[in-house]
């Protein structure tokens, strides 16, 4: 049998196997995918199939408070959420997402374990620093306790995003975009709260929420 | 004779017809700015950095790769076109006598591309390319012609769980690896356009690369396996593009001429992705039985042998504002002549052996500055064929003003060509005359 034969056989149970199927489908415009697809085929492509992301580019989104999930979600949708990454990767994606698609996606990942970050390794001093801005603020700053919010636990609550086991680079990022930007404009308190922050400040209380480590 | 007020009128119909100019312009212009480039990017409603590393096309990023891999169909199905331009100028150092366009700014070549998804598991990316300068009339003028330049059509299906991710799929195709995901691959392991006036013959998109012998403008059908993120696999096999294929190589002339349909295709590659870096190793091959005369196949004793074997990696580190990507290729071309050109070889029944190695460092920051250093190095028997030694180092920047537009400046060195450094000729040039500085503007939309 010639090689060619052979790849042709292939080839033939390739398509068969695989005829299109909405449970492998990748349309970001069809109301009929569910939301669990949409996760598995699209989503997981950078945030992880559990929600935890391989690259600090990308957001964790296990334990995510489905609440605060959907309002960003919806935000990128309308174009509310201005943020370089959210323009460039999260506008499209969204754009023609339902609000029951939504809906489902926010089930998916809040219903997810998150991991510790692979590779955290800030030192004593840079936790110690950030558990301190969390959990008490900067007093002669202004600056209050993150945990008043986001909870002790660093899980979050309806309006304000879960941050444990978040990426430091990335809440760093988030937190210079609050400090110096409109882009995120819907989150006023945070513009803020951010207000008085070094970055070395940003740098400590993202290095504790990366790790955050057991209590 | 015009009156005072009908000149008037004229000029206010100019006028207006030059603003409404400017309008319906900056009207199509604008929109790029927000959301340009090609059909990929209406289609997931991304920027090209979602795919390409640091903005710099056609490197991909791990979702673009991705993308690629599960057949171009994430999104949704928007007009499938898109067009491409390349306008350049190139000046060699020491040009020979008759050099045609040197230093001088053209419109290089144009593409046309259908690219986009077709079904939920099926999509292509397709390009047609326009060359105003294919070919030289010898009086100074050139005539233009259109040719298939990448094709590769193909259906994906990724299958998703906890523990276990596989993406399968099979691509028909044009050329050797334009199917590989990973740009250290022979297809994707060099600078490319390449205008075609003799001013642009010593940029590095002509100096030497580790491609496949068989060389593109052939038909191949090819199976991939991609299973957990980490290992890639996939087995082609390429024959003639005629017939029903001809559709992949129209315009390409003379075609390449392919014995049988036994040229089989391999690749396998690792992969892994830590944080923001990423990884691979892989090693790729192709045994390919080819005509030495693309216009004669009526000899069954004058088809060649070719077979190739490729070592390749890549490692990329993409995190805002910094893109890093290192890559390196060697590839073994072993030569076994045709019988019918054997009997008047010098050294008849031994073959020749050439090996490529290519390296490259490239960094970007903001996705809008950027450089890259590349070396290459191709080394070769000489039983049957001169000395093919050419070496040289190739140094880039670039500018990336909005996601669609690059404008670069490469300047390649040689230090070593077809054997030798200095009177590589017999008549007196030297391998660093070749040295080139090519100018370009790159659009694509």
């Amino acid at each position: 049998m010639k090689f060619s034969h052979i790849l042709l056989i292939v080839a033939t149970g390739v398509f068969g196997a695989g005829c299109s199927s909405i449970e492998n489908s990748r349309d970001l415009a069809n109301p009929k995918v569910s939301a669990t697809t949409l996760a598995q085929q699209v989503c997981s492509l950078c945030h992880g199939i559990d929600g935890n992301s391989t690259s600090p580019k990308f957001p964790n989104l296990a334990a995510q408070q489905p609440t605060y999930f959907m309002a960003q979600l919806k935000a990128f949708r309308v174009h509310n959420r201005l943020d370089p990454e959210g323009v460039e990767y999260m506008w499209g994606l969204s754009r023609s997402l339902t609000d029951e698609q939504i809906k489902g996606l926010a089930v998916y990942f809040s219903a997810k374990t998150p991991a510790p970050v692979p590779g955290a390794t800030a030192d004593a001093v840079t936790i110690a620093a950030g558990k301190g801005i969390f959990e008490k603020g900067i007093p002669e700053k202004g600056v209050t306790a993150c945990s008043a919010c986001h909870g002790p636990q660093a899980q979050g609550n309806e309006d304000s995003p879960r941050l444990a086991h978040q990426h430091a680079d990335y809440i760093v990022k988030q937190l210079t975009v609050f400090q110096r930007t409109e882009e995120r404009h819907e989150e006023s308190t945070m513009k803020t709260v951010a207000h008085e922050l070094t970055r070395k400040n940003m740098e400590d209380v993202a290095a504790y929420l990366e790790e955050f480590p057991a209590q | 004779m015009s009156s005072p007020t009908y000149r008037g009128q004229r000029w206010h119909l100019k006028i207006t017809a030059y603003g409404l100019g400017l309008i319906s312009l900056l009207t199509f212009l604008l929109p790029m700015q927000a959301r340009a480039v090609p059909a990929f990017a209406r289609q997931t409603g991304q920027n090209c950095v979602a795919c390409h590393a640091g903005g710099q096309f056609p490197e991909l990023t791990p979702y673009g790769r991705m993308f690629k891999m599960t057949g171009y169909t994430i999104g949704e199905r928007t007009i499938p076109l898109s067009v491409m331009g390349l306008a350049s100028s190139s000046r060699i150092a020491n040009a020979p006598a008759g050099t045609a366009k040197t230093a001088t700014p053209i419109l290089a070549t144009a593409s046309v591309f259908l690219a986009g998804k077709i079904t939920e598991n099926m999509g292509a990316f397709t390009q047609i390319t326009y060359d105003p300068y294919a070919v030289d009339n010898g009086d100074g003028t050139f005539s233009g012609h259109s040719n298939a330049d990448n094709m590769d059509i193909r259906f994906a299906n990724h299958i998703v769980g906890n523990k276990q991710d596989w993406i399968y799929g099979v691509s028909l195709n044009n050329n050797p690896s334009l199917t590989d995901p990973w740009n250290s691959a022979a297809a994707w392991m060099q600078y490319v356009p390449v205008p075609s006036p003799s001013s642009s013959q010593f940029i590095d998109g002509t100096a030497p690369y580790p491609g496949f012998a068989s060389g593109g403008n052939i038909a191949g059908l090819n199976a991939y396996l991609y299973w957990n993120r980490t290992v890639y696999a996939e087995v082609g096999t390429y024959r003639t593009a005629d017939r029903a294929l001809s559709f992949m190589t129209a315009g390409a002339s003379p075609r390449t001429q392919l014995n049988g349909s036994n040229n089989p295709y391999w690749r396998l590659a690792l992969s892994h992705e830590w944080g923001p870096h990423n990884l691979m190793v892989g090693t790729s091959g192709m045994l390919a039985h080819v005509y030495d005369d693309p216009t004669d196949t009526s000899d069954p004793a004058s088809v060649g042998k070719f077979r190739n074997t490729g070592l390749d990696a890549q490692y990329q580190y993409i995190l805002d504002p910094h893109t890093v990507t290192a890559q390196v290729a060697y590839m073994k071309t072993e030569q076994t002549y045709s019988d019918a050109m054997s009997a008047g070889l010098s050294n008849p029944g031994l073959g020749d052996t050439n090996t490529v190695t290519r390296a490259k460092l490239g960094y970007t920051y903001q996705a809008k500055y950027g450089g890259s250093l590349s070396f290459f190095n191709l080394k070769g028997s000489t039983n049957n064929q001169s000395d093919p030694a050419t070496s040289g180092i190739t140094y880039e920047a670039f500018f990336i003003p909005v996601q669609n537009i690059r404008i670069g400046a490469q300047y390649t060195s040689y230090n070593k060509y077809l054997g030798a450094s200095t009177n590589y000729d017999g008549a007196g040039r030297n391998a660093s005359d070749n040295n080139s500085m090519f100018l370009y503007v790159w659009f694509t939309y």
